[in-house]
C-alpha cells in the first residue's frame, strides 16, 4: 500500500520538507557556523575557532548559573508538572461530580498568554498591594511585606510557581489516552475484585507509558524555551538567581551585541534538548507497544 | 489502476486551477499596469503624477506611551504637508524595549528601516555597521534647519566630524515633589545631598514614603538620582557623567553614589521598588503614596490626567533641581537615516527634517511636553495655562549651573540592562558597592 502511494506521499511531503529546510535546517546551519565566529550586529562574522566554546565552559559564571537553572526547571517540569497533570487527568476521567466545571477552571491558566500570567503574578505578589501579602497582613502580621520576586530566598520558587502547577495540556493529552483504553479491561478488573486505586495503579498508569513519556518530553523541552514570564517577573534577577539559557542568549545577543557568542549558547541549548529527548525516549520506550 | 489515474487526474486538475488562479491574480495587476502604461504612451500628454516615495518607519510611541499623541500629530501634519511626495509606512511596536530589540535584529541582517530612532545603543550599531547616512550634506544645504537644531545638539551626535543623528528634544530632568507632603514635613527642596538625606528622614518621620524609585526595566527613576549623585561629586563625577561609554566604573564617585542609593532603596522608598517598573513608581507618586519622583517634563501631563492622578493633584506638584544647583541636561540621540537608495534617503531626510525642525519641535512641546532643542520654540499661552509647571520647569532649568547626562545616554545598553539585577544584589547585601562597580566595569567590557 505504502509502495503504491509512494509518489503521492513524496508529492505531499515536499512542501513541508522544503519549508523545514528553508526555515529550520538553514537556520541551524547558520547558527552552528556562526557559533565559531566573532559576530556583532551590522558587522561580518569573523572566524575565531573554538574561542566562544572555551570561554563558555571555562570562564562564564553567568552561563553556568543559567544552565543550572534551566536544568532544574527541566527536571521540575518533567516530574512534578507531569505528575500533577496525570493525577488530575485520572481524577477527571472518573467523571465525578462537577468534573466538567473543574476541567474548565483548570484550563484557564493555560489559555492566558505567558506575559499576561506574568503580569497577574506581579500584581498578586506585589509587596505593597498584592493579594498574597495583604492576606498575610489580614491574619495578624500587620508589617508583613515580602518582595517575592526580588528576594533571593523566594525569587526562584515564586517564578517556578507561575507555571509549574498549570498542567492542563498534560491533562488533556492523558485524558484522551485514558478514553482510548478499552472498557473491557476495566470490567475484567472489576469482576476480579480490583479497587479503583488498583485499577489506576496497575492498569491505567502502565497503559499511559507512551503518552506520559511524550508529556515529559513536551513539558521538559518547553522549559528550554521559557522566557516571557521570567522577563516579565524578574528579568533573570535578583542577581542571576532566575536567569535561564534563553534569557542568557537574549542578553548576550541583544544587550552585549555578541551574536557569535550567543549562538554558541544556542548550540549548547539544542544539544541539551536533544540529549534530553533521547533520554526520555529510551526511558519511556516511546513508540514501543504498551500492551 | 483506474482509481490511481483518477487520483492523479484530480491532483493535476487541482494544481492547474491553483496555478491559473495565481496567474489570474497576477495578470489582473499586469493588465492594470499595462493599461496605465498604454494610457501614458497613447497620446495623453499630461505628465503622470509621480507616486510618493515610500519610507518605512517603526515607532514605539503608540498606545499609552507618553509621547503617542505627539507622534500621531507629527505624522498627521507631515502627511498633510508632504503626503504627495513621501508616504511614511508606519509600523507600531508596543514598547521601547521591543523596538530596540527589533532594530538590532534587523541591523544584524543589514536591513534597517529608512528612518531609525538611534536610542539605547542603536546609533552605535548602525554607525559601526555602516548602515546609516550622515546628515552633514543635508544640513549644509539647509542652514535654517541647522539653526533650528543648534550647535550643541548637533555636536552631541557628531563623531569624527560626521553628524549621524538629529536630536529632536532636550531632556532637562530634575525631580517632582508633592508640595503638601513637603510642607507637612517642614522641608523644601534640598540644596545639598546631606540635606536631601535628612529631608528623606523628615518625610519618613511625618509618615510619608519619600521616594518613588524602581529598579526594574532600566531602573529609570532610580538611575536619575544616581546620575545626579555622581554628576555633582566634584570634577571627576561631572566628567564621568559627561563621558560617552565610560569603561571604568571603579571610581570613588560611583561607589559613594551606590552606597547612597542602597540607603535610599532600603529606607526611603516603596516596598515594591525592587523589581518595580516605571509604571509602579509613577503610580506611587501620582497616587500620593510617595513624596518625590525623579523624571522629566513629559510626565507633567499625567498629573492632571484623571486616569493616572487624583483630581487636583497637578496643583500639589512642584519641580526642583537636584542638590548642588544641578540638573540632568542631555540631548536625545534622535533620528537616523537607514535608507539605502538615494530616493528613499531624500524622503527619509524630508521626514526627519519635518520632525526635528521648528514645526516638529513645536508639536512635540505642545502635544508631548517635550523640551525643544531650539530656543525659538516657546510654549503657547494655552499650554502654559494648562500646565503651569512647564513654565516652572523651564525656570528651574535656566537657574541651574551644573549639568550632566543620564546614565542611559552614556553607557552601553548591556550596562543599562544590568541594573535590574544589580540593585537587588546590592540591597540584599550579596555584593558591596565596590563589587557592583567592578561588575559594571566587566559588563561594559563585554559589549561588542
Amino acid at each position: 500500500m505504502v509502495r503504491k502511494n509512494r509518489g503521492y506521499i513524496t508529492l505531499f511531503l515536499l512542501p513541508t520538507v522544503a519549508l523545514f529546510i528553508l526555515v529550520y535546517a538553514v537556520s541551524l546551519v547558520i547558527l552552528f557556523g556562526t557559533s565559531f565566529t566573532e559576530w556583532s550586529a551590522g558587522r561580518s562574522p569573523k572566524f575565531i575557532g573554538l574561542t566562544n566554546y572555551i570561554q563558555l565552559f571555562t570562564d562564564d559564571a553567568d552561563f553556568r548559573q543559567s544552565a543550572l537553572n534551566t536544568g532544574i526547571w527541566v527536571v521540575l517540569q518533567s516530574t512534578i508538572h507531569v505528575a500533577i497533570g496525570t493525577i488530575f487527568a485520572i481524577i477527571l476521567s472518573m467523571k465525578e461530580f462537577y468534573w466538567k466545571f473543574a476541567r474548565t477552571v483548570y484550563m484557564f491558566p493555560n489559555i492566558i498568554s505567558g506575559a499576561a500570567v506574568g503580569m497577574l503574578f506581579l500584581c498578586m505578589l506585589n509587596p505593597d498591594f498584592g493579594a498574597v501579602n495583604s492576606i498575610a497582613r489580614l491574619f495578624g502580621n500587620a508589617d508583613f511585606s515580602q518582595n517575592w520576586f526580588m528576594d533571593y530566598a523566594t525569587a526562584f520558587f515564586s517564578v517556578t510557581m507561575t507555571w509549574l502547577p498549570y498542567a492542563a495540556v498534560v491533562t488533556i493529552l492523558i485524558l484522551a489516552e485514558i478514553a482510548a483504553i478499552p472498557e473491557s479491561l476495566y470490567e475484567s478488573a472489576r469482576i476480579d475484585g480490583a479497587s479503583t486505586l488498583k485499577i489506576n495503579l496497575y492498569i491505567v498508569i502502565p497503559m499511559l507509558r507512551n503518552i506520559i513519556g511524550t508529556c515529559v518530553i513536551l513539558s521538559g523541552t518547553s522549559m528550554l524555551q521559557k522566557m516571557d514570564i521570567i522577563l516579565m517577573t524578574t528579568g533573570g534577577g535578583p542577581g542571576n538567581e532566575t536567569m535561564n539559557l534563553p534569557i542568557y542568549i537574549y542578553k548576550t545577543a541583544l544587550m552585549d551585541n555578541n551574536f557569535g557568542y550567543s549562538n554558541s549558547v544556542g548550540v549548547f541549548l539544542i544539544g541539551f534538548g536533544l540529549i534530553f529527548v533521547l533520554l526520555c525516549r529510551n526511558l519511556f520506550r516511546i513508540g514501543s507497544s504498551q500492551h | 489502476m483506474r482509481k490511481s489515474l483518477y487520483k492523479a487526474g484530480c491532483t493535476l486538475a487541482g494544481m492547474l486551477m491553483l496555478t491559473m488562479s495565481i496567474t489570474a491574480c497576477g495578470s489582473e495587476n499586469s493588465t492594470e499596469n499595462s493599461g496605465a502604461a498604454e494610457t501614458a504612451g497613447s497620446g495623453n500628454t499630461a505628465p503622470a503624477a509621480k507616486a510618493p516615495v515610500k519610507i518605512s518607519y517603526l515607532t514605539f510611541r503608540v498606545g499609552t506611551h507618553a509621547s503617542a499623541k505627539m507622534e500621531e500629530e507629527q505624522i498627521k501634519q507631515f502627511n498633510a504637508k508632504y503626503g504627495d511626495e513621501v508616504e511614511v509606512v508606519v509600523e507600531e511596536i508596543p514598547s521601547d524595549a521591543a523596538y530596540v530589540d527589533k532594530i538590532k535584529i534587523l541591523a544584524a541582517s543589514g536591513d534597517v528601516p529608512d528612518v531609525v530612532m538611534g536610542k539605547d545603543g542603536i546609533n552605535d550599531v548602525l554607525i559601526k555597521g555602516n548602515l546609516a547616512t550622515p546628515f552633514n550634506e543635508y544640513l549644509d544645504k539647509d542652514p535654517e534647519w541647522k539653526a533650528a537644531i543648534g550647535e550643541d545638539a548637533l555636536a552631541s551626535n557628531t563623531r569624527d566630524g560626521k553628524i549621524w543623528s538629529i536630536s529632536d528634544q532636550k531632556q532637562n530632568i530634575g525631580y517632582f515633589y508633592n508640595k503638601e507632603m513637603f510642607e507637612q514635613a517642614g522641608i523644601k527642596p534640598a540644596e545639598t545631598w546631606d540635606e536631601f538625606m535628612s529631608s528623606n528622614e523628615k518625610l519618613k518621620a511625618a509618615g510619608f514614603v519619600p521616594l518613588a524609585l524602581m529598579t526594574g526595566e532600566n531602573a529609570w527613576t532610580s538611575n536619575l538620582i544616581l546620575a545626579a549623585m555622581i554628576g555633582t561629586n566634584g570634577d571627576n563625577g561631572k566628567s564621568f557623567m559627561n563621558t560617552l561609554h565610560p569603561t571604568d566604573f571603579n571610581t570613588p564617585e560611583m561607589i559613594q553614589a551606590l552606597n547612597m542609593m542602597k540607603e535610599l532603596l532600603e529606607k526611603y522608598t516603596t516596598k515594591d521598588a525592587l523589581g518595580a517598573g516605571y509604571a509602579n513608581a509613577a503610580n506611587a507618586f501620582s497616587q500620593g503614596k510617595a513624596a518625590m519622583i525623579a523624571n522629566g517634563p513629559w510626565m507633567i501631563g499625567d498629573f492632571s490626567d484623571p486616569t493616572k492622578s487624583s483630581e487636583g493633584f497637578d496643583k500639589k506638584v512642584g519641580v526642583a533641581a537636584y542638590p548642588n544647583n544641578s540638573l540632568i541636561s542631555t540631548y536625545e540621540v534622535g533620528y537616523m537615516i537607514g535608507a539605502k537608495t538615494p530616493e528613499t534617503r531624500e524622503a527619509a531626510e524630508t521626514f526627519i527634517r519635518f520632525k526635528t525642525g521648528l514645526e516638529g519641535q513645536k508639536i512635540a512641546l505642545e502635544y508631548g511636553n517635550v523640551m525643544p532643542v531650539s530656543n525659538e520654540i516657546q510654549p503657547s499661552d494655552a499650554l502654559k495655562q494648562k500646565y503651569p509647571i512647564i513654565v516652572e520647569s523651564i525656570t528651574v532649568a535656566q537657574k541651574t549651573q551644573l549639568h550632566y547626562r543620564t546614565l542611559d545616554s552614556i553607557v552601553y545598553p548591556n550596562v543599562t540592562d544590568a541594573w535590574k539585577n544589580l540593585y537587588p544584589k546590592l540591597v540584599a547585601g550579596r555584593a558591596t558597592a565596590e563589587e557592583i562597580a567592578k561588575e559594571l566595569t566587566e559588563i561594559t567590557g563585554k559589549n561588542k
